[in-house]
């Protein structure tokens, strides 16, 4: 089905960046405008997701150029539900973000790099075209780059350097894998190159190009041994940008990679899938290595995004229906909750004045409601039920056993063990115990950034105790992935 | 059953505004009527012609996640241990709690306890079985760490937590396996598929991971080092978590997935052999121990061990004993417990060193601990529940079934001498704490506080259990056919018929007790000339040291091997990423045979091309070698200038434009910033850095040219760019088509690619002021 409706969630928030940089001085008024223009746009993405989910996907053939000579956008449930993903975490951000930065950030156009990021993700899930998502990366990534930059801290520069850097390098490799491609294969349409991929089997280099373009994505995905960009960088800008990285940008690169490898790749699996799972089983034991390696909150928080990632590649790796809709599952439930974990540990830092957990006691007489959104939030990473990451995690190793890949699975078993370690020593280490009188606080302020973490984690909940509202929808898009051709049709045959 | 199980659950909604009354009225009092309705609700089952019933509410039915609860013999004895003794507790609790504690938290987490428990006993489905599991690790986890500004406290609740979710997990990994195998999710359904599971290659995998779950949770050998930690937790916890119920949790599933791997060989080797180490090893720790509840903790755990041997026994007779012990063990030891804490809340300490003679000084408590570490000790009198429970496992001990394996034959041996040797030392510690803490000379002074008979109410809770323990001993066939039949029933599938007596005769069973009455009085009585033996065994050798030691190379090795490979160096960082680029893309591209060379299409190679492409590459080699940055930047440009020449070749004159604009105004820039940042002189490296990263580079470089080869060599199909040749003057009205492109048939990137722009302006532009504004 032909229609406008999949370009809105990209440009909604680029006229809303746009606009917003007009009046970057007025702060009170952005602010406003911010949030309702946030509302806004999550609005639209939840009606959009409502009309594919009733209608199926929805395309659009850009400047009416026929597909696949144009760049078609092809909103299909998993794009859609991303965006929405996307718009939901942008909602809580934006309601946190001004009580966590300072004016000064806020003038120097924090909302437009912020909306501009929005554009970015969302335009990377919808598009159909491998060239336009390289153009979408790149401004996802360049927005990333103001925001991590913004305020130009000595640390923070120190840090973004090497994140630009590394992120430079993968854009290269990937504009070069894009030409590598259309030397084969003619195309850059996703939905043309997995007709001719299948066509000629995946035979000679095309194996080749697409783990070039797996390692392209596994950079920006943080995938063992590629992530070592990600930790510190990701603790340095504020926590707002801290949890709009964490939730967004490595999930592009997951997204992209389940795109890639169950659209156009999936003809030499004993190969490539075989690798992701090796590939997902050193990530779940190195990332959970690193987030038990430091007292640094914001630090173990931003190693936790490793395993994470880990765990849905195991899904994309394992490639059968339950496996795949776990990783989605996980996905989704992932997404929400790092961006809840670093907005809590943003408050936590800014409370204590430092995210050395060395320095914390007792926060439980101060922050009660954090202190408890941290709890569950331990128990949804580590994937104990009723909570969303256990469904996610589920799916995935049932799919795993169903597969006989047991080691992968009893990996995943012991590294949901390690993570939940990691975070419960946050709690028991800075949150119980004595009550440390020298902290004081601003209840205001804590309030203000307590509720939408409460926000977030209330749909973590959601997503586990209600999951069998949702699991029509994930089901239905692993589905769509595990079957090509729908995606193939809705962009040819209209 | 839906309704009791989540009754606590709904009511702890209500507790912080309960609570807020919690001067005027106990908080406790409202919580106690809970359990004590479930129990009453639950109590009418019993009877002889109690069948088993289901009830299920949908959940997650996509993912087989189903309320389905399911009540047999088992899940009502449970049911009642744990609504009875919570009652108990509860009541016991309003005394014990003082009104300046944070009773609502207490509460709260007690009632997410009962819950939790309760859905584990009842849940017919795994998942939500897996799910009220973890529920009772995590309320555990809350109780102990009740009083968290105790460090030992905050230790001990991590330490349960790790343990059990580990068993957790690993359980939930069995159940995922069965669900896998036989494809379904409801326990009494896998049970049925029973053939499925016994013949699966991986029945020893499900197995292990099983049992795994159950040994933490029950406190198994070598798991047992958090139960004594979690002693921490304010003794009505200690009394009903980590003694009556949830301790048993472990117990309940192996009998629960008994009737699974009843015929499993491997099955009694593990479970009997596990549960009578942890028998004999915890009753000779518990010796040791110097903390009242310390002797308790390690007494429950090798009960738990004792009770776990005789499941594996697996016979009908030895399930039905464990059935009775279970129900017997709640009974005399939650009253101990209770009697701990009285000593303690009374006396200001439980260290057994500092207690003796209290009998004079609180009778009731004295006559209350006599019965029920009689009974604890099975001593042969006809009233204590404990010597009947004590006499059917010894018997059972000499009756186990056929066995065809080596190290069950060897372990059916070797069962009846372990299980007086562990018996002994029960009889040893139920001594010594009855007398160490009754009897001998008072030691007041050393007491915090000056000891009293405990408030009545506090008495009654431990009363009533101690009656129990002399009522079933009085009466120890009352309730078989009508309670403790059923719940053997559910393990061993076959309908029992047991009929508990006080004299067999001059059996085994009965020299056995004689044994261990005789040896245990010697031991007790001369245990100062033993004592030492602990120097020796298990001497500074524990299996703390071993979680400790876990714990800590965690932390220490976890940095260490962490910081080894994040050192902060950025070119450490683009060496491993690209050379794992290399070898995992070249090792893909020489097993799928991806290199292909065809020459057939290429123009002929002139002249000038070369001179041209040797430029560009001695431009490149140039740039490296360089030893001043301002050369560096001047010699790139020759390479850039180069290319530019090569699209006038090729004829592109836009794209040569282009370059060359992009090339003079990189130049110009990058000398621009030369001439702002300090004189920084190229830093020397040691020869043995510049070859790796030389290799590296080189190889980078040669295997994106042998894919640049192999892709060109590989043109499969016509390219979509015939059709922009083909159209661009008719749809898109231009003549120069990449102009048509970029504007129109390519028009979104163009859009973005200018946002890209713009927003690095913008962020340049903030990045400059916003510092200088800062005044950084």
């Amino acid at each position: 089905m032909m229609s406008n409706l999949a370009v809105l969630p990209i440009i909604i928030p680029l006229v809303s960046g746009i606009l917003l940089a007009f009046f970057h001085t007025k702060t009170p008024f952005v602010r406003h405008a911010a949030k309702l223009l946030s509302v806004i746009s999550t609005g639209v993405a939840a009606y959009v997701f409502y009309y594919v989910l009733q209608n199926g996907t929805v395309t659009l053939e850009t400047g009416g150029w026929e597909a696949p000579y144009g760049i078609v956008l092809v909103a299909d449930l998993l794009a859609v539900t991303l965006v929405l993903t996307t718009n939901i975490i942008g909602l809580a951000c934006i309601f946190y973000a001004p009580h966590s930065l300072t004016e000064q950030k806020e003038k120097f156009y924090f909302y437009t790099f912020f909306f501009l990021l929005i554009t970015g993700v969302s335009g990377a899930f919808l598009t159909g075209d491998l060239f336009n998502l390289f153009v979408f990366f790149e401004v996802l990534l360049m927005a990333s780059y103001a925001l991590i930059t913004l305020g130009g801290e000595k640390v923070q520069l120190r840090e973004s350097i090497k994140y630009v850097l590394v992120n430079l390098f993968s854009s290269i490799v990937f504009v070069t894998t894009v030409a590598f491609l259309y030397s084969v294969l003619g195309t850059v349409n996703m939905a043309q190159m997995a007709e001719r991929v299948q066509e000629v089997e995946q035979q000679g280099i095309l194996t080749t190009i697409g783990i070039l373009l797996f390692f392209v994505f596994a950079t920006k995905a943080a995938l063992f041994p590629l992530y070592y960009w990600l930790p510190k960088p990701y603790t340095v800008p504020n926590p707002v940008v801290s949890a709009m990285f964490a939730a967004l940008l490595t999930k592009v690169g997951v997204y992209s990679i389940i795109r890639m490898f169950t659209l156009v790749f999936v003809h030499k699996m004993e190969v490539t899938h075989e690798l992701f799972i090796w590939i997902a089983g050193f990530t779940l034991v190195f990332g959970a290595i690193g987030a038990l390696s430091t007292n640094n909150i914001k630090l173990v928080i931003a190693y936790n995004i490793i395993p994470a990632v880990g765990f849905m590649v195991m899904g994309v790796g394992i490639y059968n229906q339950t496996a795949l809709s776990g990783s989605v599952y996980y996905m989704i439930s992932d997404m929400i909750i790092k961006a809840a974990l670093f907005l809590l540990a943003g408050a936590v830092a800014h409370v204590v004045g430092t995210p050395d957990l060395r320095k914390m006691k007792g926060l439980i007489h101060q922050l009660p409601l954090l202190g408890w959104l941290l709890f569950i939030s331990a128990f949804v990473l580590a994937g104990v039920p009723p909570f969303s990451g256990f469904i996610g995690k589920l799916m995935i190793m049932q799919g795993g056993f169903a597969d006989g890949e047991i080691a992968i699975v009893i990996i995943g078993l012991l590294s949901s063990l390690l993570i939940l370690y990691s975070i419960m020593k946050i709690f028991v280490r800075g949150f119980w115990g004595e009550k440390d009188e020298s902290i004081t606080i601003d209840k205001k302020t804590v309030t203000a950034l307590t509720w939408p973490v409460a926000f977030l984690v209330f749909f973590t909940v959601l997503l586990g105790i209600g999951a069998e509202m949702f699991y029509p929808v994930v089901d239905d898009i692993s589905n769509q992935l595990m079957n090509p051709e729908i995606y193939i049709d809705s962009v040819f045959k209209e | 059953m839906l309704f009791a199980v989540l009754l606590p659950l709904v009511l702890t909604l209500l507790i912080p505004f309960l609570s807020k009354f919690k001067d005027k009225v106990h908080t406790g009092i409202f919580v106690f009527f809970i359990p004590l309705g479930i129990f009453i609700f639950f109590v009418r089952f019993i009877g002889e012609g109690f069948s088993p019933e289901l009830e299920s509410y949908p959940w997650i039915p996509s993912l087989g996640i189903s309320l389905d609860f399911y009540l047999d013999g088992l899940s009502l004895l449970f049911v009642l241990l744990i609504s009875g003794i919570g009652a108990l507790v509860t009541f016991y609790s309003i005394f014990y709690l003082h009104k300046s504690e944070k009773l609502a938290h207490f509460y709260v987490y007690l009632l997410l306890f009962m819950t939790a428990m309760l859905g584990v006993v009842l849940s017919d489905n795994v998942y939500l079985l897996y799910t009220f599991w973890e529920l009772t690790s995590i309320s555990s986890f809350l109780l102990i760490g009740y009083w968290n500004h105790r460090e030992g406290s905050r230790y001990g609740a991590m330490k349960s937590m790790l343990i059990t979710v580990f068993g957790g997990l690993s359980m939930l990994g069995a159940f995922m396996l069965l669900h896998v195998i036989t494809g379904v999710t409801s326990v009494q359904q896998m049970i049925g598929s029973v053939d499925l599971i016994l013949s699966s290659d991986y029945l020893p995998l499900i197995m292990t991971l099983l049992l795994l779950g159950a040994f933490t949770k029950s406190a198994q050998f070598p798991f047992h080092i958090w139960l004594p930690d979690a002693m921490e937790a304010p003794t009505p916890v200690s009394a009903y978590l980590h003694s009556a119920t949830m301790v048993k949790a472990g117990i309940f599933l192996v009998a629960r997935f008994s009737p699974i791997f009843h015929g499993y060989e491997w099955f009694f080797i593990v479970v009997s052999g596990i549960g009578i180490i942890t028998l004999c090893w915890a009753s000779y720790m518990a010796v040791r121990q110097t903390d009242l509840k310390g002797i308790l903790a390690f007494s429950t755990v090798s009960q738990l061990g004792m009770i776990m041997a005789m499941l594996g026994f697996g016979t009908e007779a030895a399930v039905f004993a464990a059935v009775f012990h279970i129900l017997n063990h709640a009974t005399f030891k939650g009253s101990l417990f209770m009697i701990a804490g009285i000593i303690d809340h009374e006396s200001g300490t439980r260290d057994i060193r500092k207690l003796g003679g209290l009998m004079t000084l609180m009778p009731i408590s004295a006559t209350l601990a006599l019965f029920a570490a009689l009974s604890m000790a099975g001593v042969p009198l006809p009233f204590l529940n404990g010597f009947y429970s004590k006499e059917l496992f010894f018997e059972n001990s000499l009756h186990i079934g056929d066995t065809t394996l080596w190290i069950a034959s060897f372990l059916k041996q070797a069962i009846p001498y372990l299980a007086v040797f562990g018996s002994i030392f029960t009889f040893v510690y139920s001594m010594y704490f009855l007398f160490g803490t009754f009897t001998g000379k008072q030691k007041l002074e050393q007491l915090p506080k000056k000891p009293h008979e405990a408030p009545i109410g506090m008495l009654i809770a431990p009363a009533i259990l101690v009656f129990g323990v002399i009522f079933i001993g009085l009466f120890p066939n009352l309730f078989n056919e009508t309670f403790l039949a059923h719940a053997a029933k559910a393990i061993s599938g076959e309908d029992t018929h047991e009929h508990i007596v006080y004299w067999h005769g001059l059996k085994p069973a009965f020299y056995m007790s004689l044994i261990v009455v005789a040896f245990g009085t010697l031991l007790y009585l001369f245990r100062k000339k033993w004592w030492s033996i602990y120097r020796a065994i298990p001497g500074s050798l524990s299996f703390n040291r071993v979680y400790n030691g876990i714990l800590k190379g965690l932390d220490v090795y976890t940095a260490k091997l962490t910081k080894s490979y994040m050192n902060g160096s950025l070119r450490r960082y683009t060496a491993l990423i690209v050379s794992t680029i290399i070898i995992v893309t070249g090792l893909v591209m020489a097993g799928t045979n991806g290199f292909t060379f065809k020459t057939d299409d290429l123009a002929p190679v002139t002249i000038p091309e070369i001179l041209v492409g040797i430029m560009v590459i001695a431009g490149a080699v140039g740039t490296i070698l360089a030893k001043n940055n301002v050369a560096a930047i001047i010699i790139l440009g020759v390479s850039g200038y180069g290319q530019a020449l090569l699209f006038v070749f090729y004829r592109a004159p836009d794209l040569a434009l282009t370059q060359l604009v992009i090339e003079t105004i990189t130049v110009a820039l990058l000398l621009l910033c030369f001439h702002h940042l300090p004189q920084l002189s190229r830093r020397t490296e040691g020869a043995g850095f510049r070859l790796t990263n030389a290799v590296i580079a080189v190889g980078f470089g040669t295997l994106m040219t042998l894919i640049g080869i192999s892709a060109h060599s590989s043109k499969w199909f016509t390219a979509i760019s015939d059709y922009f040749l083909e159209t661009s003057h008719d749809l898109g009205g231009g003549d120069n088509v990449v102009n048509v492109i970029l504007v129109d048939m390519r028009g979104l990137d163009t859009l973005f690619e200018i946002t890209v722009l713009g927003i690095a302006a913008f962020s340049i532009y903030s990045l400059i002021k916003l510092r200088s504004k800062e005044g950084e």
